[in-house]
């Protein structure tokens, strides 16, 4: 006869009936002699039933924008801007007809690594985008979108210098911030991990007039200079030496030039 | 599967039958969360990577314990970023703290059972916050069996803990709810004429 400790790994298969015959034998056996643990198995069976008879109330319908964002997310995969970056200037994801055309080809970038921790890495980015500014654009605006959702970042204050000293040591990218930022309407929010770049693509946000913006620096990468408006945003795109900068937000084409014309100045 | 630099053709089966577990996605998101914001995010996320990854997908094998794999991996990596893995300090936490003895549960009176004291007794929203009231660790797991009904295995795979741990995990967090249910109806005035929509 088997005691408690020797029965106890088996009371949740038991109740899940996925217990083999032999090992169900002997647990029904234990239970006849053991008032403990037939008390267990009783409150464990009456949570596992009563989830079970309560289980379509407890569901919960995505909200309808949340299923226009996923479908959306299937379309930032697709490679439309790839293969005709000319054909849809103004709008790659929200148009319905590239999304309606692209359905019989759907591409999406393959590099993701073999773990399913799936961090979509700084070489896909850079395979990818060696076709397409547009495709960049899409990769960084998604990404401002994220990190400013998830981090909950606008309410985050951090100092210009600690910025800097993390470019430094994390880029190998010394570098100085614009000094009065506030004269384009800027606030420093901070530096954060880049949840596309893999620590490859240095990620500075700003507030600017409340609204979240974000500065790029991509190492290593070359890309002449352009505006591009992608999912709602701008984004203005330059290169320095052997980097490239993205500035990204959500404000009209003119403010966000001026904004990347005062940054492209004072950064250095 | 189409391959030209570096790029693949995603077939538009896989993004319709992914897209048609968004609500199981989202609800479990939501019980990740409880925020439904974050929620939302957690599920975007999600999406992104698996339409991403699709051509690593295996077809044949099970697509939404694929999906809710990378939810729970991504849920885990942001917890991570945000430098407060609540997951896994939690986890080890209840871990130690369940070992007690089991609860002794059945000292109701012999026509009425605990179950059917439960069942008469415990409406949604009372399951429902004292759900969301587990520790992470314990409510996932318990959610993932009893209510998405994957295996111990598939549990195991979309939380990186041993089968055996997955199996400790819901049973403890079926006696701590049943604990706290009936405390709860312990406390409550007599639900007579109160029944569950």
């Amino acid at each position: 006869m088997a005691d408690c400790q020797g029965i106890d790994p088996l009371v949740t298969p038991f109740i899940d009936g996925q217990l083999p015959g032999e090992d169900r034998r002997a647990v029904e056996e234990h239970l006849r002699v053991c008032a403990p643990c037939h008390s267990r198995v009783i409150a464990e069976q009456a949570v596992h039933d009563l989830i079970r008879a309560r289980c379509h109330a407890l569901d919960a319908s995505a909200p309808g924008p949340l299923r226009e964002k996923c479908v959306e997310m299937a379309r930032l995969s697709l490679g439309d801007a790839v293969r005709h970056p000319a054909a849809h200037p103004r709008s790659l994801v929200f148009d319905r007809r590239v999304a309606h055309r692209s359905r019989t080809a759907r591409v999406a970038p393959f590099a993701l690594a073999a773990s399913l921790v799936l961090v979509v890495g700084g070489a896909f980015l850079y395979q990818a985008t060696a076709q397409s500014a547009r495709v960049l654009a899409v990769e960084l605006t998604a990404d401002h979108l994220k990190c400013f959702a998830m981090n909950s970042a606008l309410g985050t204050h951090q100092m210009a210098a600690a910025v800097e000293s993390s470019m430094a040591s994390g880029f190998d990218w010394r570098m100085h911030l614009p000094d009065n930022p506030s004269r384009a309407g800027l606030e420093l929010v901070g530096a954060r991990p880049c949840l596309y770049g893999e620590g490859k693509i240095a990620h500075i946000m700003y507030r600017h007039q409340g609204h979240p913006l974000s500065l790029f620096m991509l190492p290593k990468t070359a890309r002449a200079q352009q505006l591009v408006e992608v999912l709602g945003h701008e984004a203005a795109i330059w290169c320095v030496g052997n980097r490239t900068f993205v500035v990204v937000a959500r404000e009209p084409r003119p403010e966000v030039e001026r904004i990347a014309s005062f940054v492209r100045a004072s950064l250095r | 599967m189409m391959r030209a630099q570096g790029l693949e053709v995603v077939p538009p089966a896989f993004e319709a039958e992914a897209l048609a577990y968004l609500d199981s996605l989202y609800r479990s998101a939501l019980r990740l969360t409880r925020v439904p914001a974050d929620a939302e995010d957690l599920v975007q996320e999600t999406y992104l990577k698996a339409f991403r990854a699709a051509g690593r997908f295996e077809p044949g094998t099970n697509l939404r314990a694929w999906l809710f794999t990378i939810l729970h991996n991504t849920a885990r990596n942001l917890a991570r970023d945000r430098a407060r893995d609540t997951v896994s300090v939690d986890s080890e936490f209840v871990d130690r703290a369940a070992d007690g003895p089991p609860a002794g549960g059945a000292s109701a009176g012999a026509a009425e059972t605990p179950e059917t004291l439960l069942l008469r007794d415990t409406l949604a929203p009372d399951l429902q916050a004292a759900i969301d009231a587990l520790p992470d660790a314990f409510r996932q797991a318990v959610w993932l069996r009893d209510v998405e009904e994957f295996s111990y295995a598939e549990i195991a795979e979309m939380l990186s803990i041993p089968v055996g741990t997955v199996m400790s995990r819901i049973s403890r967090g079926r006696q701590a709810l049943y604990e706290r249910l009936q405390a709860r109806a312990g406390r409550r005035p007599s639900p007579v004429g109160v029944t569950d929509a």
